[in-house]
């Protein structure tokens, strides 16, 4: 165990403490609305009309689901963030223009313009209400509200709808050639370093899950949402721990497996990473596997997996990709293990007192 | 850097918190509800950039605790680094149970 005395990392917020901090309001905007995704994703596997019990009525929901309901929930979580409920609402109000100015799923738009006109309307209120006469409170605040948010649903309409969508075009075309090259297993080497960092939550909800909503709308499913959420590779190191890491971890790692692989809670194995930071191999090795299994049986989810758990893959798993989407956490699995045990050099060494062997931890990592 | 110190016996509520105030941060809660909830003391949970400004203690992992402390800076911040068994966990129930100093 490392010196939990030792709190040099808690000399201010430093440069990672702000990227997770930028990455955590990103996040912010969609982890609350995860159950109304769910329910789209559900209503979606369900009854379009390759879905499991196909309803052209029903089916309705599917597409104001996802251009209004989605984007306007996340630009409403956005606005709050930055101003309470009058934020909340001339975010959801301003979006409105972001999104009838474009013809896919805005959702960085009503990431970018909920917070933004919530920090107008702030701006707004500081100047008006210290020159408010009294008893006209009620009048200034729902019309400077009502103005501004028109003002900006114009302003977005033209403005942010257009560019965002070129954005997000470019963004998914980028992503497109990636797939279509077999390259998205190379993306393991940004996301799981970040991930074990505490960036898991902005990587998946701030950047892969709104991309992957864009594809899934097209084409009822995506790859982006297997990218950070897929518990193989955690399980695999956690699985090496169990079997060959030092003594003193060993007892913890079946509750961690059962937590991080069937509760979702992917935090749980991040410490066992930081302890002996060259298992990081091993989670790269193992989500490029997985991803590569996943491009090659073209699997994908309808909606994005949270909490990171096999119970929800399985719910937002498509019609016809179970063999993918369980061969992707198999593979990931498989190959993390392997590469996490041979790391940890099979247990070698144990009573040796070799300094290289499994119980000697490494240098923990400052996070 | 500056050290906050709480007397483990005033301690009437804890606070953890992860990057969401969703996840871990609720397992978390749970389990310390368990051991601390017989001495009085509230357990709940919170995301790191929205910890309450009159938190006496918060309970985060090593790597949020920077964040903790600039969301929080009158709060005794205790980082751990697992989330199992992790000795801080101890160091703050003994505390609470005990009395003494409580430094983070």
């Amino acid at each position: 165990m490392s010196n939990l005395q030792d709190l040099k990392h808690l000399e201010g917020p430093g440069f990672k403490a702000r990227v997770q901090k930028a990455g955590a309001f990103l996040a912010g905007m969609i982890m609350p609305n995860i159950g109304a995704f769910i329910a789209w994703g559900l209503i979606t596997a369900l009854f379009i009309p390759v879905g499991w019990v196909p309803n052209e009525d029903l089916a309705k929901m599917v597409g104001p689901m996802i251009t209004y309901l989605l984007p306007i929930l996340i630009a409403y979580t956005g606005g709050r963030a930055i101003h309470g409920q009058r934020g909340a609402v001339i975010g959801a109000a301003a979006t409105m223009g972001v999104i009838v100015g474009t013809d896919i799923p805005m959702f960085l738009g009503a990431m970018l313009m909920g917070p933004l006109a919530a920090w107008v309307l702030k701006k707004i209120d500081g100047f008006t209400q210290e020159r408010t006469p009294v008893g006209f409170e009620m009048l200034v605040e729902n019309f400077s509200l009502g103005i501004s948010a028109t003002i900006l649903a114009i302003g977005g309409f033209f403005g942010i709808g257009p560019v965002v969508e070129g954005i997000t075009k470019a963004l998914g075309n980028g992503v497109d050639v990636l797939v279509s090259n077999n390259l998205l297993p190379l993306a393991s080497i940004f996301v799981e370093p970040a991930k074990v960092l505490f960036l898991n939550n902005a990587i998946n909800h701030g950047v892969l899950g709104p991309l992957g909503v864009n594809e899934a709308a097209e084409s009822g499913k995506s790859i982006l949402f297997m990218v950070e959420t897929n518990p193989g590779p955690g399980l695999g190191i956690l699985i090496a721990y169990w079997l060959f890491g030092p003594r003193l971890m060993r007892a913890t790692a079946p509750g961690a497996m059962i937590i991080h692989f069937l509760g979702g809670i992917h935090e749980i194995y991040f410490p066992y990473i930081l302890m002996k930071p060259r298992l990081i191999i091993a989670a790269i090795g193992g989500g490029a596997a997985g991803l590569l299994t996943a491009t090659i049986f073209n699997a994908g989810l309808v909606a994005t997996p949270a909490p990171g758990s096999i119970f929800a893959y399985l719910a937002v798993t498509p019609k016809g990709n179970y063999f993918g989407v369980l061969a992707d956490i198999v593979v990931a699995t498989g190959v993390s293990f392997v590469l996490a045990a041979f790391l940890l050099g099979f247990g070698r060494g144990e009573k040796a007192g070799d300094p290289q062997a499994a119980d000697a931890v490494d240098q923990p990592v400052e996070v | 850097m500056s050290s906050n110190a709480i007397e483990g016996k005033s301690i009437t509520s804890v606070v953890v918190a992860c990057d969401a105030g969703m996840g871990s941060s609720v397992m978390l809660t749970s389990q310390l509800k368990k051991r601390l909830g017989k001495y009085g003391v509230t357990v709940s949970h919170s995301p790191v950039a929205q910890i309450p400004q009159d938190a006496q203690v918060v309970v985060c992992h090593s790597g949020l605790a920077a964040r903790a402390k600039a969301t929080a800076p009158a709060a005794v911040v205790v980082p751990f680094q697992v989330f199992m068994g992790d000795p801080a966990f101890d160091r703050v129930e003994a505390a609470i149970r005990d009395g003494g100093s409580l430094a983070g």
